[in-house]
Parts: C-alpha cells; sequence; structure tokens
C-alpha cells in the first residue's frame, strides 16, 4: 500500500502547534511531538530538527517556560508550559488560523 | 517577558556550560525516550536506539539551531575567535610578542604626541560647569590680533552694569615675581575668582570676595604644582610666610592638582589683584587703571554667547570713552575659556607635522607586522583550506583572522601605554639633564609630564583598532583567497602569493624612512650650523642683567660697580624704529622732494658698551664717558646703516636728524625721546651674526645714554666662570631687590638657546629616524630571509638546471630593488614637496632661515644610508640563497 506523502507543516504553524497542545498540561518535547502526533492521526509529523528551536523560540518570546522535572522514565527531562502571555498569544493566533481557514476553505469551495 | 529573554540570554553567557549541559541533556532525553517507545513495541535494543535516532535526525544541527535562537551566537563567534586567537600565539609566541612590540612602540610614540596634544586641547580644566565661561575680548580693530586691554575700573563697571553674566573675573597673568628668591609665575585675580569658578582648595581655603581690599591683599593660595615647588609638598604648609618680591605674605589655600586656573598650565599661585600694588610699586594708587590680562565672565543660563555678546556690545558702545578712535564702536567678542588653547585649528595645524613624523613609525611598523602576517597567512594556507572545506566561510575567517589581529592591537595598545610613559619620562629627564641649568632656574617653567588620562586610553584603543585595520586586513583577506583544495593536497605557495601587498609595503616603509632621515639629517645640520654660528657680540665673559624695578636700579648698579668679578658694566635699550633726514639727501633733494627719510633703527647705549661687547670701531670714536646723554648730540652709526645713509660719502662728520615715527606706538615711557640732530662720531661694524639665528643683531644709530636711565638693561664683562658668576651675582643682588628680573643670563645663553632647541629636535628627528630605519631594515630583512626559505625548493631547481650562486643572489636582490627604488623615490621626493610647501608660507620662510629644509648635502646623505641599510639588508638573504644546496631542497620530505 502507497503511503499518503506526509504533508510539510504550513510555515508558522508549528508555534501555534505546539502553543495548543501546551495549553492544558506542561510537557516535555518528546511527548509534545507524539501528542501531536496522535491527535493529527500521524497526519502531522514534526521534525524533530525544528521542535526544539522552536521551543527554544518560544522560551526566549517568554510564551512558554521551562522546568527540570522527573520523567516518566525516572529521568530528568525538560517541561514546558505555557506562559499567561502564552495563552494570550495562542488566542491570537488561534483567532488568526480560525479565519484563514474559513477563508481558504471558502475559496476551495466557492472559487 | 522581555526581562526573561535577557535573562536566558544573560544565563547562556555567563553559564555557557551549563546552558549547553542542558541542551544536550534536553536532546539526549528525546532520543532516550523515542528508544523507550521502540522498545516497548517490540524492537530490540539496538535497533530501537538506531530507530530513535534516525528519526531525530542530526542531534548535532539541532543543538546549533537552538544555539542560534538565544542571540548570543555573535558573542559566541567572538569569544571562540579570541580563544582561538590565543591558542595560535601559543604556538607561535614569538611570532606574536614581535607583534605586539613592534605596534606598542608606533602606538606609544603617537600617543606620546597626543599626551601632549590632549594637554593643550582636550583637558578641560576642573571648574564647576566650563562650557558656561567666556572671556570678554574687545579687539583693536576688527581684523587684527590685538586686543585691548580692560581696565579694573572697566572690569568693575562691566560688573555692575551688565546683567548677561551671573559674575565676572578679572586675572592678570603672567607676572613674574620672585618667591623667597626663587623665581615663579603668579596670576593675580579678583577676590570672587574661585567662588565664580566653583573651585575648591584641598587644604586651607580660597579667597573671598573680601580680599579684593588692598588691607587683605597680603595672603596668596597655592597651585599643586606650586606648592610642590615652594613648600616641597608639605601638608602643614597653609598658615606658612612667605617672601613674594621681598613683601611677607601668608599661605591660605593649596588648590587640587587638576585645577590650573583656566591655562592650560597652572601658576605656582594666586594672588588677589590688590596684591599688585605692592608687587608693583610703580602702580601704587593707580589701581583702576591696571590694565587686565583677562576678565572671564560665567554666563546666565539661558542666555546664549550670542545674545551675550550683543548685551555686551551694547554697554560698551554706551560706556565707550572718547580715546575710541574715529567713532569706531568698540567690539566685543566672546571666546571661551575652558583651560585650553581656543584656537585649535593653529594648534592642529601646529602638531600635524608631529603627528605625522611619530605617525610613519607606527606606519612602518604595522606594515612590518603586515608583512609578516602576509607570510604567516602562506604558511597558515592548509589550516585556512581545511576551515573552508569544511563550511566556513570566507567572511568568518576573515572575522576570525582580524580578531586576532585586534586582539594583538589591544595588547599593543596596553604596552603602548607603558612606552609613551616611558618616552615621556625619558625625554623629560634627557631635556632636564641636557638643559643649559640658566634656562631651567630661569624661565620657571615645570618639566613635568602631563598625566594619561581617559583620552589618551582612548586614542590608543581607537589608534589600536586603525592599526588593525592597516596590518591586518590586507593579509586577512589575501590568506583566505586560497581554492580550499590545493592546499589540502600540501601545495602550499603558489596561489595568493601576496607579492603585490608585499612590494607595496616595502616601498611605504622605506619611502618614510627617508623622509624620517631626511628630517633629522636637515635638523641635525641645522643644528650644527647654529652652534659655531657668530651671534656678533662677544658671549665668552658677558651678562645681561634687565631691571625689573627701576627704584632699585642706583643700588644695583652700585653693587655691580663695587662687586670684584664684574670687570665692565654697560647698559642698553632695546633697539626701536625710527625715520633719519641727513643733509646728503636733503642736497641731493634738487630733483626727489626735500624731506626724504629712510627708516632705521636706533638704540640708546652707554660709552662702555661697544667695547663690552666688541663691537669694533672702524672709523671715528666711539662715545666717550662724558657722552652720557643724547642732549650730547653725537651718534654712532653701523656699517651698513651709514652706507644706507650716506651712500657716497664719508659718515662721519654727517648730521642726521631722527624724528619718532607716529605710527608706531611708543616703545617705551620711560626711556627718552631719540628725537633730536646729532653729529656722526663713529662708525661701528654690524652686529650682524651667523647666517641662522640673530639674537642681538642691530643695524642703525647708537644714541648715548648713561647707566643709570631707566628703561635699559645692563650688560657685564665678568672674571672667571660667567656661570658661577651669574649665580654668584643673583645672590647678591636679591639682597638688594627680592623681585629681581628673572632673565639674569650669560650671553652665552642667548646665544645658545636656538641651537638648543635645535639641537632637541635633531635629537628627537634623529632618533625617529633611526627607529624608522631599523624597523624597515628588519621588515626587509625577515621577508626575505622568509622568501628565500620558501622558495628553497625553486631556488634548488634553478641552480639544478644550471644558475649560477650570482645570479640566484642577484634574483633574491632583484626583489627588493623595485620597492627600495620606489620608497626612495617616494621619500624624497616627499620632503623636497613638503619643504617647498613650507617655504611657501609665510612662517615656513622665517623657519627656512634657520633650518635650511633643502638641503642637498642632508638629502644626499640620508638616502645613502637607506640605500646603504637596504643593501645590507637583502645581502644577507641573497647570499643565504646562492648557499643553497639543490640536493637537499630537492630531496623528497
Amino acid at each position: 500500500m502507497a503511503r499518503q506523502p506526509v504533508p510539510d507543516l504550513l510555515p508558522g504553524t508549528l508555534d501555534l502547534l505546539i502553543l495548543r497542545t501546551l495549553q492544558t498540561d506542561a510537557m516535555h518535547g518528546w511527548a509534545i511531538s507524539e501528542r501531536i502526533q496522535q491527535i493529527s492521526q500521524d497526519v502531522l509529523q514534526i521534525h524533530q530538527g525544528s521542535l526544539y528551536p522552536a521551543l527554544h523560540r518560544l522560551e526566549h518570546r517568554g510564551w512558554i517556560e521551562a522546568e527540570w522535572a522527573v520523567s516518566e522514565l525516572g529521568r530528568r527531562a525538560k517541561y514546558y508550559r505555557l506562559t499567561p502571555s502564552g495563552r494570550r498569544q495562542l488566542t491570537v493566533e488561534a483567532d488568526t488560523w480560525d479565519r484563514m481557514v474559513t477563508a481558504i476553505s471558502r475559496v476551495m469551495k466557492l472559487a | 517577558m522581555h526581562l526573561r529573554a535577557l535573562f536566558l540570554r544573560l544565563r547562556a553567557l555567563v553559564a555557557p556550560c551549563r546552558v549547553e549541559q542542558e541542551l544536550d541533556e534536553e536532546l539526549a532525553f528525546h532520543v532516550e525516550r523515542d528508544t523507550q517507545r521502540h522498545i516497548t513495541n517490540g524492537l530490540s535494543d539496538v535497533d530501537a536506539r538506531a530507530r530513535a535516532r534516525s528519526r531525530f535526525g542530526s542531534l548535532l544541527l539541532a543543538a546549533d539551531r537552538c544555539r542560534d535562537v538565544r542571540g548570543t551566537a555573535a558573542v559566541d563567534n567572538v569569544a571562540r575567535d579570541v580563544r582561538y586567537a590565543f591558542r595560535t600565539f601559543r604556538r607561535a609566541p614569538l611570532a606574536a610578542l614581535t607583534i605586539v612590540g613592534t605596534v606598542a612602540l608606533g602606538l606609544g610614540l603617537v600617543a606620546a604626541v597626543f599626551t601632549f596634544f590632549n594637554v593643550f586641547l582636550f583637558r578641560v580644566d576642573a571648574v564647576y560647569n566650563p562650557h558656561e565661561l567666556f572671556a570678554v575680548e574687545r579687539p583693536a580693530s576688527p581684523d587684527e590680533e590685538l586686543l585691548r586691554r580692560f581696565t579694573r575700573a572697566e572690569y568693575e563697571a562691566l560688573r555692575r552694569e551688565t546683567s548677561v553674566f551671573t559674575d565676572a573675573v578679572a586675572m592678570m597673568s603672567g607676572i613674574e615675581t620672585r618667591v623667597d628668591g626663587r623665581p615663579v609665575s603668579a596670576v593675580l585675580v579678583t577676590g570672587n575668582f574661585f567662588h565664580v569658578l566653583g573651585a575648591q582648595a584641598v587644604r586651607g581655603r580660597t579667597f573671598t570676595p573680601a580680599e579684593n581690599e588692598p588691607s587683605a591683599a597680603r595672603r596668596v593660595v597655592l597651585s599643586h604644582e606650586g606648592w610642590l615647588r615652594l613648600l616641597a609638598g608639605d601638608p602643614t604648609g597653609v598658615g606658612r610666610r612667605v617672601s613674594v618680591n621681598g613683601v611677607p605674605c601668608e599661605v591660605i589655600g593649596i588648590m587640587p592638582e587638576d585645577f590650573r586656573g583656566l591655562s592650560v598650565g597652572s601658576p605656582d599661585y594666586w594672588a588677589p589683584l590688590a596684591l599688585a600694588a605692592d608687587l608693583r610699586p610703580a602702580i601704587a594708587g593707580r589701581e583702576g587703571d591696571l590694565a587686565l590680562s583677562e576678565v572671564v565672565g560665567r554666563l546666565k543660563p539661558g542666555i546664549s554667547p550670542e545674545q551675550a555678546t550683543a548685551g555686551l556690545t551694547v554697554w560698551a558702545s554706551a560706556a565707550a570713552s572718547p580715546d575710541v578712535s574715529a567713532g569706531r564702536p568698540p567690539l566685543i567678542e566672546l571666546e571661551p575659556r575652558r583651560g585650553v588653547i581656543a584656537d585649535w585649528f593653529e594648534l592642529a595645524v601646529l602638531f600635524s607635522p608631529i603627528f605625522f613624523a611619530f605617525g610613519l613609525i607606527l606606519m612602518i611598523g604595522c606594515s612590518n607586522v603586515a608583512n609578516l602576517l602576509l607570510a604567516r597567512g602562506m604558511t597558515r594556507q592548509r589550516e585556512i583550506g581545511i576551515r573552508l572545506s569544511l563550511g566556513a566561510s570566507r567572511r568568518r575567517i576573515v572575522r576570525q583572522r582580524l580578531t586576532e589581529s585586534l586582539v594583538l592591537a589591544l595588547a599593543a595598545a596596553a604596552c603602548g601605554l607603558l612606552v609613551s610613559r616611558l618616552c615621556l619620562d625619558g625625554v623629560m629627564y634627557a631635556a632636564t639633564v641636557t638643559m643649559p641649568g640658566e634656562v631651567l632656574d630661569q624661565s620657571a617653567i615645570d618639566l613635568d609630564v602631563p598625566a594619561a588620562d581617559w583620552r589618551v586610553l582612548l586614542f590608543l584603543v581607537a589608534g589600536a583598532l586603525v592599526a588593525t585595520v592597516f596590518f591586518g586586513l590586507v593579509p586577512a583577506l589575501q590568506a583566505t583567497r586560497v581554492a580550499p583544495v590545493r592546499p589540502m593536497r600540501g601545495d602550499v605557495g603558489s596561489t595568493g602569493r601576496p607579492g603585490r601587498a608585499r612590494n607595496a609595503l616595502i616601498a611605504v616603509q622605506v619611502g618614510a624612512s627617508a623622509l624620517l632621515l631626511i628630517c633629522a639629517a636637515v635638523f641635525l645640520r641645522s643644528a650644527a650650523a647654529a652652534a659655531v654660528a657668530d651671534v656678533g657680540v662677544r658671549t665668552s665673559d658677558t651678562i645681561r642683567v634687565p631691571i625689573a624695578d627701576e627704584s632699585r636700579r642706583a643700588a644695583i648698579v652700585g653693587e655691580l660697580t663695587a662687586d670684584p668679578s664684574v670687570r665692565a658694566l654697560a647698559a642698553a635699550s632695546g633697539s626701536g624704529q625710527a625715520s633719519a633726514f641727513t643733509e646728503a639727501m636733503e642736497d641731493e633733494g634738487a630733483a626727489a622732494p626735500s624731506r626724504r627719510s629712510l627708516p632705521v633703527a636706533y638704540q640708546f647705549v652707554s660709552s662702555e658698551y661697544f667695547e663690552l661687547l666688541d663691537i669694533n670701531v672702524i672709523r671715528g670714536r666711539d662715545f666717550t664717558n662724558a657722552e652720557r646723554t643724547a642732549g650730547t648730540r653725537v651718534a654712532v652709526v653701523s656699517e651698513t646703516a651709514a652706507r644706507r645713509l650716506w651712500p657716497n660719502g664719508e659718515a662721519i662728520g654727517q648730521a642726521v636728524r631722527i624724528e619718532e615715527r607716529q605710527t608706531d606706538a611708543p616703545q617705551s615711557t620711560t626711556l627718552p625721546s631719540p628725537a633730536g640732530a646729532y653729529t656722526v662720531v663713529g662708525v661701528v661694524r654690524d652686529v650682524g651674526g651667523g647666517a641662522l639665528f640673530r639674537p642681538f643683531a642691530f643695524s642703525g644709530v647708537y644714541l648715548p645714554i648713561d647707566v643709570q636711565s631707566p628703561g635699559t638693561e645692563l650688560f657685564l664683562r665678568v672674571r672667571g666662570d660667567p656661570e658661577l658668576v651669574r649665580l654668584a651675582l643673583i645672590e647678591s643682588l636679591l639682597r638688594i631687590d627680592p623681585a629681581l628680573d628673572h632673565e639674569v643670563g650669560t650671553l652665552q645663553m642667548f646665544a645658545r638657546m636656538p641651537a638648543y632647541i635645535l639641537q632637541l629636535v635633531s635629537w628627537v628627528t634623529v632618533g625617529l629616524g633611526g627607529l624608522a630605519l631599523a624597523l624597515t631594515v628588519s621588515g626587509l630583512f625577515s621577508v626575505l630571509s622568509y622568501l628565500v626559505e620558501q622558495r628553497a625548493r625553486d631556488i634548488g631547481v634553478r641552480m639544478a638546471l644550471g644558475a649560477t650562486a650570482r645570479s640566484v643572489a642577484m634574483l633574491v636582490l632583484s626583489q627588493s630593488f623595485h620597492p627600495v627604488g620606489l620608497g626612495m623615490l617616494t621619500g624624497g621626493g616627499l620632503a623636497a614637496g613638503l619643504a617647498t610647501l613650507l617655504l611657501s608660507t609665510p612662517v615656513g620662510t622665517e623657519l627656512g632661515n634657520a633650518v635650511r629644509v633643502l638641503d642637498p648635502v642632508a638629502y644626499a646623505v640620508s638616502l645613502l644610508v637607506v640605500v646603504t641599510a637596504c643593501a645590507l639588508a637583502t645581502t644577507i638573504p641573497a647570499l643565504r640563497a646562492a648557499r643553497i644546496d639543490p640536493i637537499e631542497t630537492l630531496r623528497p620530505d
């Protein structure tokens, strides 16, 4: 069976996905990528090489903060959590995203 | 939010190890977690790990991109470059030391010059808000430099009647006094001086406005220099009594070191203006007419200098006294007073040749370093090739090389500070030791080395940056101009050979040394000529004694006449300009207007003057002892003046009428008027002196005067060593006149002073020229030696193919022919060009009399020296090349 090609993430959406994933819980990097993959039913595969730079970038922007904690493996892992300003940013980005998706799907349907 | 980012960034900078470790741990955890998942899914340990690793991709790349996010890459890179640079230095410490030493020498010399420049131009006086202080100046006419001074009364009026200043002070500077017999300089000030300037004493107190009153006048405030000089830095000096020109004064305060009282160099002490009457008895009772050297005001806040000028001009017009000539409104100008030289342009022009000369050393040094780096660039081609092929960008490598150069240059700047201090101390010491003792104690000058402040440090750092660009940029660019593959194969040297850059550098060096050596030779020859120049009067045993206080003249003359070491005593005034009318002219005047006159110089001298100074009488006689006033109507004329006045006849017996020229300001009020008719009784030889300096030059009409007449200086012929006699005389005369003039000196010193200054200049230029030549020669030598070593194989092949030792030597020699020749031409041409340019300026023409800037011998000798030195520097590598054994070099390593 020929595998469906994995679509590239739209540029700029990785930040949004990370912020959304962290909305409820603090998670470490691996969990974030697993979670996204799971929920998107393997459609969205996060390239690990870009996940960590993105996490660090968001941390530098102050949208997420990191804390070391003991993981399920019993070993120390870096857990990321949304900050209040990250929460605000998530609302803004989610909003923009919604508008964009609506607009694009409209065009796709009606044009 | 930003605070957080700042914190993260700071942490990355401060604790890079921990941040790096955390990054590694984070990424490792991801792989570990993934592996675990695969194991749970049933893969073997090894497979699971491999799978996890391959899923992740390049850990290094991810880590690198995380680092980029930190935004500390630039700092990281610099830190890495600096570390790399230090590793390189450790590998080749000798090269690094050479570079630092060479550049430090150059930077240090330039910084030494800058230290002086700084004192004159940038070191603002330590007073409160110096930018508010302005000197009020009253130019005599719109285009003249001459200023009409304010009187004490005018200053008081300005303070009362104008409102542009919060307050104004007045000064009389350059007052020569003797404190306890020692010549020191003083500034007389108004009582509010320190208060308006906002300066506090370190010990004791400053003047209060009440100290303007004559009753309270006998107090002085010492400067730091004065404290050291007069009280030897005694911390309990406040309250001590000193004798200022014989007047006992109390020291009430000592000022801090960085307070100079709005001048470039600080005086030894400040005294109230009211003390003037004590120092100069002549002005007692006429204090209101006292001419002040300066009136300085502190502008009110919110008033611009332009508004203030306008306001003061209005005031000056209203107060204009009737003596203001021709109804022209008095002009007022405001000049900023900050304790530095205001006319910075003139100073910059004065300093530019000095900076240029010292800068040449820096440039030669930098050229040497550039050459060294070019050569090292060739040996480092393999390293650079590897870095390039590993993906380093060319820009990155250039930056790394420049960082390396900058680190060296900064180290050189640090050493340069040391060099500059050593140089300054050395030069000052040499000047103090070689300067005639007479000059030292007479001029009351301080030979202090100015301190290096932050501006000097800034200058050094800026200099290091410029030097980096100069010596580092070309080698850095040149070194990276390699194809990455070739040096990897070990094929070093044939690409990117920096031959042209190298030759240009050698040419620049040779040119600069030639220029400096020509300067040195010119000054040396001028100094030698000046040292043997005949000044036209007897100098071997003669002493000049100016009279500062006329009321003591009789006593001084009496003391000198009674002194057994004084053989003879004469008096002479300074020379003045007058118009001379002669019979001859009036006779000839049948055609010409009958009242034609010739300008002549005149001088009053006593009868002993001619014999005392060996001014020979050619015809007729000199003044008799009875002829002691102009009233005797006799005159003696110099040879040339006689020829001018009576072109076709005997001067003796002729009548001459002298009239004062109306245009000249009266030279001295104490001297009698030269006007009148005289009969010429004798002709004496001209006092000309050598072609160079003529401190005593005079040709004109001598009129008789008496040694007791005010306004004249005394001349003595003494027995024994004139310097010892001078010291003894000063001691005995100080008992008569505690305010004895500062300039009691031997004529020997007056005659030799210009030669001495020229000698100082010539020593400095010889030092610079020698240094330049040494640097150039060592640079040329090392470059050629290096080339011979590099091209040993090439030379070996040539020799194996039949080239003679001679032709090989010639090959090496010819390498330097072009650049050396070119350098000599430019150096010589530049020197001649600059000299011609200098001669075309008015100052230059005057200077040209003393310093023969186009002396062909100096040019020839110095160019010969350069050629010889360069020839020597090239011969050794050439001989070494000729001795290369082809077998040795061709044997594969």
